[in-house]
């Protein structure tokens, strides 16, 4: 069985790596800052938490469907899911992205008692993201908004086990949001008196930290303070003002390991959340599982949450996106199977229809 | 034994080790000063010197460099005092110009400069051959045989050096400095000579129309040494086999001789003034023999100047073997009794029994585990090392980097995680990294970084720090500073607040020299593994130069100075090898206190050892290990 020297060998040198964080903070030799992540030594062990719990190590889909999606309808774009609506929040929070749908679904978690901690993101001095774990309206609002390049969040686990938090609700990216099931498949100490419900975000891909380096390069002297993506391209609040470039410019920083991820929705998760692109202020939420629906229940049921029918075209067109991401990262996974630089690739099995549709 | 060195008992006999001897020669010629910069094998002379220095009515102090050193002998020499300069064979060629230069103008009072070579580079990073400077430089160069020579000879080298007006060099070797052997006391002179008003052309300067008078000098040593009572013959007038030999390979030839029963037929010739040669002493005992066997230490030094003489003497008809002709001594490493007996019993084809008393049956053997020279328990070097391990694996390529001298060198080897890329000599590391660094505006991506211990960067980073600053490299120059010359024994240097005399003394702020030379200067703590990581990471990846200091006291210093905080394992919550880390305390950190239990299977602390720094507490992946009074 592998442990961490299969961890550096087919995940790190192959730059697999998602930084999701779930190999760091119970092993002495793993050690990250910012987005770099090190192996510092091996530590002897055949059967390594490290490697069973990597997002970019063989995940076994089938077995954690049948755990956590037993009652969900399954769809081979977006996952399995009980079904996808159209909401908004009806009470906004300062800073939210698109229909504050997330904002909303953790105010209504910690009033209703889903959870005793959040696990969030905010971001630091400039852009830069910083997970915590969080416990009040307070951190809910400091953690809106959208981030853009990779955080080590899922670290956190081991904090909010130690905080002795019983129940958690966790935000995550798809990667991390598959760490998370793999932790949870895999029973490790942490989880065992510790219950997570998971609301996982759209994804594409996230972005190398070396970004901050351009951008200080492109605007010395000015503090980076704020960035968004809206439909015309790239914005970026400096302390000398706004600035704006296209998307191409940020594809070049895109990280490595994104180019490798099949997962665009968050499939894994109990809800799904992500932009609406028909229409500002909206935002596509999948309840993937009846513990979702619960948690979704209550948000209505408070008022918090606007829910509304999904257009029909947009569900084809989410379906596309969400296809495309999953039909040209799953060209780079053969890729480098045929270069034989992976031993062990991100599980195919899950995608085989996809070799159908593209040959 | 100090005092045995200032003991008023002319003609009584001590068992004294040969650093003991040099220094009594020292004090039996009257010096008024002496300066070295420490290094293995004669740290122990000015280290004794300095203790008795007040009560001898001298000067002794640990100069900041060996050139330092030597050339305030010569300064204390133009007040016609008598000054003993020493250092180890690196140390002379830190020396080297200046040597060449005191060469050219000459002393007024004594100078001695003493070297002590390491054969086999015991506690050196190299072997080498002093001697060559001695001769390079023209100067008279002494070798004591026996600890008594020691003694004596470093005397006679004063006498000698006012003679001449010119330095004596007088080398030995390991063996000979930390070896022991009976010494015989000589008078203590009554009254010192006090210094003396510098006349008006009274100069010491070096110009190179000095060159013919210096030569002249050589000549006239020449002259002494070939009636010096410290060349001798021992054995036959006409020996199948001449043993020409200095140094420590007097004792090992007549040891030989003895064990192979040629006193008839090998005879030894001792030479203890070996530059320049007594050639007319060598001439007579060459043309005696067939066969000529040089026995010395390091290089074939006399070997090669022996056969220049056979060179220039047609007439003389002799083989001669060492260790370059007739191979018959390894080209390297240390000399030692079975060596130079198989090579005498070679070329005389003698053969001897094996000592057979010697043999242990192989079931009453001791096995001795190989161990591997690593960092003392606590000493804060091992987490710098961890830190850089760490730090520097996160960074594009891995950073590289570039050692220098001290206990740190030690980070080569396993003990720091084989995390030296580059080792060189004192101050060595902060030059390579500033040429280096420099590469990074053609495009080169790896981040640099320099290691001096706090000693070493007084001794030969501040010209190389200018330097790195005055070019802005891109690179990062780390100060292992743990307030001690630690390596050597702890001798004082200009960051510590006392003398080699124990005078109290305003310590030289490394920070502030670092700051006024214009570099941006961090401090911090080795012992914070975590936070430091983080220090490091961000230096090393910021432009131009940076200054970083890790200071924290040598662990050896804080358990002489007697508190130490209990460290323990909690058998309950060490998961054994159960955890992930795979023994993570005692196998790869590394440090001497952390063991592990084989009968609990749990991680345990040598608390003998253990200095209660409680740096492994804080790596312990399930908070096991225990600190008294909490963690650092």
């Amino acid at each position: 069985m592998p442990g961490g020297r299969d961890l550096k060998n087919d995940v790190i040198n192959t730059s697999l790596c998602a930084l999701c964080g779930a190999c760091l903070d119970w092993c002495p030799y793993i050690k990250n800052l910012d987005d770099n992540l090190v192996i510092t030594f091996d530590c002897n062990v055949t059967d390594g938490r490290c490697y069973s719990v990597c997002p970019r190590t063989h995940t076994d889909w089938k077995l954690i469907t049948e755990k956590f999606f037993s009652d969900a309808e399954s769809t081979n774009e977006i996952g399995n899911l009980k079904k996808v609506y159209l909401v908004k929040s009806l009470e906004p929070v300062p800073g939210q992205q698109d229909g504050g749908a997330v904002s909303a679904l953790l105010k209504t978690a910690l009033e209703e008692n889903f959870a005793e901690g959040l696990l969030l993101t905010t971001t630091g001095e400039s852009i830069e993201p910083v997970s915590f774990i969080g416990h009040d309206l307070k951190d809910i609002s400091r953690a809106a908004g959208s981030k853009f390049m990779a955080s080590t969040g899922l670290r956190k686990i081991m904090e909010a086990s130690q905080q002795g938090i019983r129940s958690l609700l966790m935000v995550g990216r798809p990667c991390q949001i598959q760490a998370l099931r793999k932790m949870q498949m895999k029973n490790i100490d942490q989880l065992k008196d510790m219950e997570v419900f998971s609301i996982g975000l759209f994804c594409m891909w996230s972005l190398s930290w070396d970004f901050m380096d351009y951008l200080q390069h492109e605007y010395p002297g000015a503090k980076i303070e704020s960035m968004a993506i809206p439909r015309h391209g790239v914005e970026i609040i400096t302390s000398e003002g706004a600035k704006s470039f296209s998307t191409d410019k940020i594809k070049e920083y895109i990280r490595p390991g994104c180019h490798y991820c099949l997962d665009m929705t968050s499939e894994l998760a109990d809800i799904s959340v992500g932009a609406f692109e028909a229409e500002n202020g909206w935002n596509t939420l999948i309840v993937r599982n009846s513990r979702g629906i619960r948690l979704l229940r209550h948000a209505v049921e408070k008022g918090l949450l606007q829910v509304e029918e999904y257009p029909a075209d947009q569900l084809q067109f989410l379906k596309q996106a969400s296809f495309n991401k999953k039909a040209r990262n799953l060209y780079n996974i053969k890729e480098l199977v045929e270069l034989k630089a992976v031993k062990t690739p991100v599980e195919l099995s899950h995608y085989q229809y996809l070799e159908g549709v593209n040959s | 034994m100090e005092w045995m060195i200032t003991a008023r008992e002319t003609g009584k006999t001590y068992l004294m080790q040969g650093n003991e001897a040099i220094a009594r020669g020292a004090l039996e010629a009257g010096i008024r000063f002496a300066a070295a910069y420490p290094g293995s094998p004669s740290s122990e002379i000015l280290t004794m010197l300095g203790h008795v220095a007040k009560d001898m009515n001298l000067y002794a102090e640990w100069s900041t460099n060996e050139t330092c050193s030597f050339e305030a002998c010569m300064g204390a020499s133009m007040g016609k005092v008598r000054s003993l300069c020493i250092a180890k064979q690196n140390g002379l060629l830190v020396i080297g110009d200046a040597l060449h230069s005191a060469a050219l103008s000459g002393c007024k009072g004594g100078v001695v400069l003493v070297v002590a070579d390491d054969p086999s580079a015991h506690s050196s990073t190299n072997e080498f051959d002093a001697r060559h400077q001695a001769r390079s430089a023209s100067l008279p160069l002494l070798e004591p045989a026996t600890f008594q020579e020691a003694k004596d000879m470093v005397k006679w080298a004063f006498e000698l050096s006012e003679q001449l007006q010119q330095v004596v060099m007088v080398r030995g070797v390991t063996r000979i400095h930390h070896g022991r052997g009976n010494v015989t006391l000589g008078d203590l002179p009554a009254e010192l000579k006090a210094p003396e008003q510098v006349g008006e052309w009274d100069k010491i300067v070096a110009v190179n129309w000095f060159h013919d008078l210096m030569l002249d000098k050589l000549d006239q040593a020449k002259e002494i040494f070939e009636g010096s009572s410290f060349n001798a013959y021992v054995g036959p007038d006409e020996p199948d086999l001449l043993v020409v030999t200095s140094g420590s390979g007097w004792f090992y030839s007549q040891e030989a001789i003895d064990t192979l029963e040629l006193k008839e037929q090998v005879g030894v010739l001792k030479l203890g003034c070996t530059w320049p040669l007594p050639k007319q002493l060598l001439l007579k005992h060459l043309n005696r023999s067939k066969k000529v066997l040089v026995v010395e230490e390091v290089d074939p030094f006399l070997e090669q100047n022996v056969a220049a003489i056979i060179g220039h003497h047609p007439g003389i008809q002799v083989e001669i073997s060492g260790r370059c002709g007739g191979l018959a001594f390894p080209r390297t490493g240390e000399l030692n009794p079975d060596l130079v007996r198989n090579a005498i019993a070679g070329i005389m084809q003698a053969s001897f029994p094996a000592p057979s008393s010697t043999v242990i049956p192989v079931d009453e053997q001791v096995v001795i585990p190989l161990r591997e020279l690593t960092f003392c328990a606590g000493c804060p070097h091992r987490a710098s090392y961890f830190i850089l391990k760490q730090s520097l694996g996160m960074q594009v390529g891995g950073g590289l980097v570039m050692g220098d001298i001290g206990c740190y060198t030690m980070g080569g080897q396993r003990a720091g995680h084989y995390g030296i890329n580059a080792l060189g000599c004192m101050g060595g590391g902060i030059n390579m990294a500033e040429g280096l660094g420099q590469l990074t505006r053609l495009g080169f991506k790896q981040p640099v970084i320099a290691l001096a211990g706090d000693s070493t960067f007084f001794h030969s980073c501040l010209p190389g720090l200018v330097n790195a600053r005055y070019h802005n490299s891109n690179m990062l120059f780390i100060v292992l500073d743990n307030s001690a010359t630690a390596m050597t024994g702890f001798q004082p240097h200009p960051g510590i607040n006392v003398t080699a005399m124990g005078e109290a003394a305003e310590p030289v702020s490394i920070e502030k020299v670092a700051q006024a030379i214009g570099c941006q200067v961090t401090v911090a703590d080795p012992y914070d593994v975590e936070n430091t990581t983080e220090i490091i990471y961000r230096l090393a990846r910021k432009p131009g130069l940076k200054v970083l200091i890790l200071k924290r006291e040598c662990a050896t210093l804080v358990i002489r100075k007697g508190s130490r905080r209990r460290v323990w394992v909690d058998p309950d919550l060490c998961r054994g090898d159960n955890c992930g880390c795979g023994r993570f305390c005692s196998r790869v950190w590394g440090c001497p206190g952390n063991i592990w239990d084989y009968e609990a299977n749990k991680a345990q602390i040598d608390e003998v050892v253990c200095i209660g720094c409680g740096v492994c507490a804080s790596l312990c992946p399930a908070g096991a290990i225990k600190v008294e009074g909490g963690e650092v």
